[in-house]
């Protein structure tokens, strides 16, 4: 997210841009449609989906529900390891450890691995600040960079950007004319970043799992370059939000299973790696000094709330977002937070314990639910929102005039005779706006549906009004039940009763 | 170094035999890093404790029963057969732009890389220092080549010598077909490096240690335990890869864009 | 046995057809149906919006209406499913939760009804054209409904039915989604369309009226000639040409 576009204050505005940069849209749909297909053969192929998603969903429940132990295990094994383990509650406090470690050590320059809890923390704006170079080693990352924005997706930083538009951005950096051809591209990027890996004081990475029992960080990715930072700088700072962790390697199989085929279709990364504390001393590579910074930055605020706790079991896969309608047209700097689509509309709110501030992120869905379908942990994305949306309500910021349009829905809606009335006066109402069987009047709240649609007038007869007719109609010429389809009927009333009795049903 | 091969959750006995990977930071800590340390282990307290308040609950200290450890159990109970698994681990390295070589041992293997190292005309080559690494006898094989063991000596650059190497040459511990990943570990003897700055990299497996699944190199970690864990273990699957761009795949972005497995055996 | 009809506020009011087609073929096979008068709206809008005490107002004129029936049917997949969030809405009132948990039991979406009630799949429908079929995300995602609609298509004698491509992809409706981000929506339902008239198909069918009322509204925006159908109206005018 460049800090202009961050400026628009809706999320209705920023769509709005996003939904006129045609180029933006052909670009995430494409890509996103790839990821979607990708993730179906893989799962697929892979057999069994549900019971892997069930699985995986109880090992995060599990870990969760019992963090408190898990995390000051991983802590204690991971000091054991020589791991430096420091805690920040929030960006403030890992700012300040992450820039105290930069200066003593004098470092000039960092190389980063893919940490979207360094792109929520901003590190890379304090430590330029603080005249630190700080480099993005991730290809997409590396382009976002060089574009001044952040990433638009969670696993594809630049998914927003066209080969055309990289390949200025890299000739620029290049201080030469490079050719829009994907291998010449990568090719520059990886020679520039070498010596940029080799001069760099210190590598910062995220992590995708920490790893309760041994201490060990477990890193996925294809390009090799978390290797790199984990491998060539002398000092390694990770930063790691505080529900990565999972208890075992043995757990680690699931989420090896989950994750790649989630994310990009893959049955693994080309390199998943486990680190369990700094180099050793006879060792000739590997950090001489290991940090690692865990980050609770408003994630515990969803601990013991029922309604979000199943957040802290987020993966960040990005599934939710290549499956995302809503994604799909406007993109992921819409969202206006480091994290966009499904997973982003709750989890940006739900971090941000100010509810006023909530905007209107949680407005941006049709609650179609192709994120919970999709989530490899079965995260119920869709009843989040509305949770979200309720919350917002009943603490007093909900929108004036939707709050009177929903009593007066309620008034309507809590007696059939008023909305016998409503449906007749409607009808007559209607009348000078309904041409042609449709009214495609652009007005007041209409004109949002008009625009692209139709409207349908309502009906002359409504349902209720044709019942007693019908009824008396059908009465003439009863047809009698099957037999069989008579005693399935009965069967299944008599299943119900049972059950709810608590009896076992033997069928 | 103790053989405690107990899972480490058993802190009171890991501190107990504390030795092996625990490596002491007090004794040369600098200032700055003792007082971080001290506000860490302050934190900590304050910290944990916020995430049991938020649970509503006291401090959980005991290990709580996890009924769901690992993968299905209909997973854990099936294998394929020795062929099998080498057909569905070579396919599915070369189906990301892996290359798999079949050879009959390590003779032979050293053989296939001086003849692979003569047609790319590498001049740097480095490799693991391990026993069986010297029985593929390069040295011999590629006089005019410039063959590096890692680690030999103490003024070498290593991390430098591997970023200069045409090729790493490194022996994996184990494999699993089902994803086509070998797994590789660090130690003084095996630099990360080895496997990660050479533009090649040529790994070695052993057919016996060619597993079906993944879990049956990870569930091994769990019973090494803590202390007898490598400060690093790498899951390879393939070269070094990206689709940021346009989705559009290109092979080699940091890492080597070419990759071998030697099977052996 | 006492199986009534939840026709929902929007066929209701819009499209009672939908409603008359269900009364009628039901009533074909020997299922009368009853029609509770004092049902409303199952309080999907308000719910969605955030506003649960106006969701419970409404919610009760459903459970009231419901009370003595042995099973309810319902021309909504969403609206079924909404049923399901009843329990939720009442947990901290133990008499209506029990009437929510009941009436949950005995709610079925159309097909559902005539395939896991009824056990039918072929109504002895005739309907000689080229049709493509959009699952509702709310009946197909979260209340299940996948095979019955497929199941009672192949079984209607003529039909040609074309794959939609994107099928799962939303349309884009949402409820007050379609109002408050009518710009966003109005993207989806374009791409739909598109998608819709790729199959050229002369009807398209599905199960969710609000949905349909979408994806029609903007079909006739554009001034395509795309037929818009309940399943129910399919199968009724496919019986009843017969």
């Amino acid at each position: 997210m460049s800090r202009s576009e961050k400026t628009s204050a809706t999320v209705k505005e920023r769509a709005d841009i996003a939904l006129n940069n045609d180029f933006l849209r052909k670009a995430v749909r494409f890509t996103t449609e790839r990821l979607r297909n990708g993730k179906q053969l893989a799962s697929t192929e892979h057999g069994n989906w549900d019971e892997w998603r069930e699985r995986g969903r109880q090992i995060r429940l599990h870990t969760i529900a019992h963090l408190d132990y898990y995390l000051n295990l991983f802590v204690e094994n991971a000091r054991a390891n020589g791991v430096h383990v420091h805690f920040a509650e929030d960006t403030a406090a890992a700012t300040e450890i992450v820039m105290t470690i930069a200066r003593h050590k004098q470092a000039e320059s960092v190389v980063k691995s893919k940490s979207m809890v360094s792109e929520e923390l901003h590190i890379n704006h304090a430590l330029e600040e603080a005249g630190i170079e700080a480099v993005e080693s991730d290809l997409g990352e590396y382009i976002i960079q060089l574009a001044g924005e952040g990433p638009s997706h969670i696993v594809i930083p630049a998914i927003h950007k066209n080969r055309y538009q990289i390949a200025e951005l890299l000739s620029k950096d290049a201080g030469e004319e490079l050719p829009p051809d994907t291998t010449v591209l990568a090719g520059y990027v990886r020679r520039k970043l070498r010596e940029k890996f080799l001069d760099a004081d210190i590598g910062m990475t995220g992590c995708n799992f920490a790893i309760a029992e041994t201490g060990s960080m477990v890193l996925f990715e294809n390009e090799g370059n978390a290797r790199m930072v984990t491998t060539v700088p002398k000092t390694q700072i990770t930063l790691m939000g505080m529900e990565r962790i999972i208890p075992s390697w043995e757990d680690l199989e699931v989420m090896a299973t989950l994750l790649p085929r989630s994310a990009t279709g893959q049955r693994l990364t080309m390199y998943m790696s486990g680190i369990t504390g700094p180099k050793r001393d006879e060792d000739s590579d590997g950090p001489e000094e290991m940090h690692m910074i865990i980050v609770d930055n408003g994630r515990s605020g969803q601990l013991g709330d029922p309604e979000f706790q199943e957040l802290l079991n987020c993966i960040r896969c990005g599934a939710c977002l290549n499956v995302c309608p809503v994604y799909r047209q406007i993109g992921g700097h819409s969202y206006g937070g480091t994290y966009s689509g499904p997973i982003g509309a709750v989890l940006t709110p739900a971090l941000n314990r100010n509810v006023a501030e909530w905007d209107d992120i949680a407005n941006a869905s049709s609650l179609c639910g192709a994120c919970y379908e999709a989530c490899p942990v079965k995260i119920p994305l869709h009843d989040m929102l509305v949770y979200l949306r309720r919350r917002k309500v009943e603490r007093g910021h909900g929108n004036r005039w939707e709050s009177i349009g929903m009593k007066g829905f309620a008034i309507l809606m809590g007696n059939s005779k008023r909305l016998g009335t409503a449906l007749k006066m409607g009808r007559i109402l209607q009348k000078p706006v309904v041409h042609n069987g449709t009214i495609s009047l652009k007005i007041g709240p209409l004109k949002g549906w008009t625009t692209y649609r139709d409207m349908p007038p309502m009906a002359d007869d409504p349902f209720r009004e044709r019942w007693s007719k019908l009824e008396q109609e059908l009465q003439q010429d009863q047809v009698t039940m099957d037999a069989t389809v008579k005693d399935r009927m009965e069967q299944l009333v008599q299943a119900r009763q049972r059950s709810k009795r608590g009896d076992f049903d033997e069928s | 170094m103790s053989l405690d091969t107990n899972r480490s959750n058993d802190l009171s006995k890991s501190k107990a035999t504390n030795i092996a990977n625990t490596v002491n930071h007090n004794a040369t800590q600098p200032p700055w890093l003792a007082e971080l340390e001290q506000r860490s282990r302050r934190n900590q307290q304050t910290f944990i404790d916020h995430i049991s308040s938020r649970l509503g609950r006291p401090r959980a200290t005991e290990p709580p029963i996890h009924p769901f450890r690992g993968a299905p159990s209909f997973w854990k109970e099936w294998s394929w057969e020795e062929q099998e698994r080498v057909e569905r681990f070579t396919a599915h390295f070369q189906e990301v732009g892996g290359h798999v070589v079949s050879v009959d041992n390590l003779e032979a293997a050293g053989e296939w890389i001086a003849q692979y190292a003569q047609d790319l005309e590498a001049r740097e080559i480095v490799r693991q220092q391990l026993p069986e690494l010297e029985q593929l006898r390069l040295e011999q094989r590629l006089p005019d080549a410039h063959l590096a063991v890692w680690n030999e000596d103490q003024q070498t650059d290593w991390r430098a010598t591997a970023a200069g190497a045409d090729i790493g040459i490194v022996m994996a511990e184990g494999a699993a077909a089902y994803t086509g990943t070998v797994m590789v570990t660090s130690s003084a003897m095996q630099g990360r490096s080895v496997s990660l700055l050479p533009t090649v990299c040529i790994v070695l497996l052993y057919k016996k240690n060619l597993h079906t699944r993944l879990g049956e190199l990870l569930v091994p970690l769990d019973q090494r335990g803590r202390q007898q864990l490598p400060a690093g273990v790498h899951f390879i699957s393939g070269p070094s890869r990206s689709s940021d761009i346009e989705n559009d795949l290109t092979i080699g972005v940091h890492g080597p864009g070419i990759i071998y497995t030697l099977l052996i055996g | 046995m006492k199986v009534s009809l939840f026709i929902t506020c929007l066929s209701d009011a819009i499209y009672p057809q939908v409603g008359e087609a269900m009364v009628r073929l039901l009533a074909a096979h020997g299922v009368k149906l009853d029609f509770p008068s004092v049902q409303t709206c199952c309080g999907q809008p308000s719910y969605n919006s955030g506003y649960w005490e106006e969701t419970r107002t409404t919610a009760k004129t459903i459970l009231k209406a419901f009370q003595d029936s042995d099973f309810v049917v319902s021309p909504s997949g969403s609206c079924t499913y909404m049923i399901h969030h009843y329990a939720e809405l009442f947990k901290d009132e133990p008499e209506w939760l029990a009437q929510a948990q009941a009436l949950e039991a005995k709610t079925y979406e159309f097909t559902q009804f005539l395939v896991q009630v009824l056990g039918m799949t072929d109504v002895g429908a005739y309907f000689p054209h080229r049709v493509t079929y959009h699952p509702s995300c709310h009946g197909s995602r979260l209340l299940g409904v996948k095979e019955e609609p497929m199941a009672l298509l192949s079984q209607v004698k003529g039909l040609e039915l074309v794959p939609l491509p994107f099928a799962d992809d939303c349309c884009g409706f949402g409820g007050t989604f379609a109002v408050k981000m009518a710009d966003i929506s109005g993207a989806m339902v374009t791409e739909k369309v598109d998608h819709i008239k790729e199959t050229e198909a002369e009807v398209l069918v599905g199960l969710d009226m609000a949905c349909l009322m979408n994806i029609a509204g903007n079909l006739r925006h554009r001034g395509e000639q795309v037929r818009v159908m309940h399943l129910a109206e399919l199968l009724y005018e496919g019986v009843a040409v017969r």
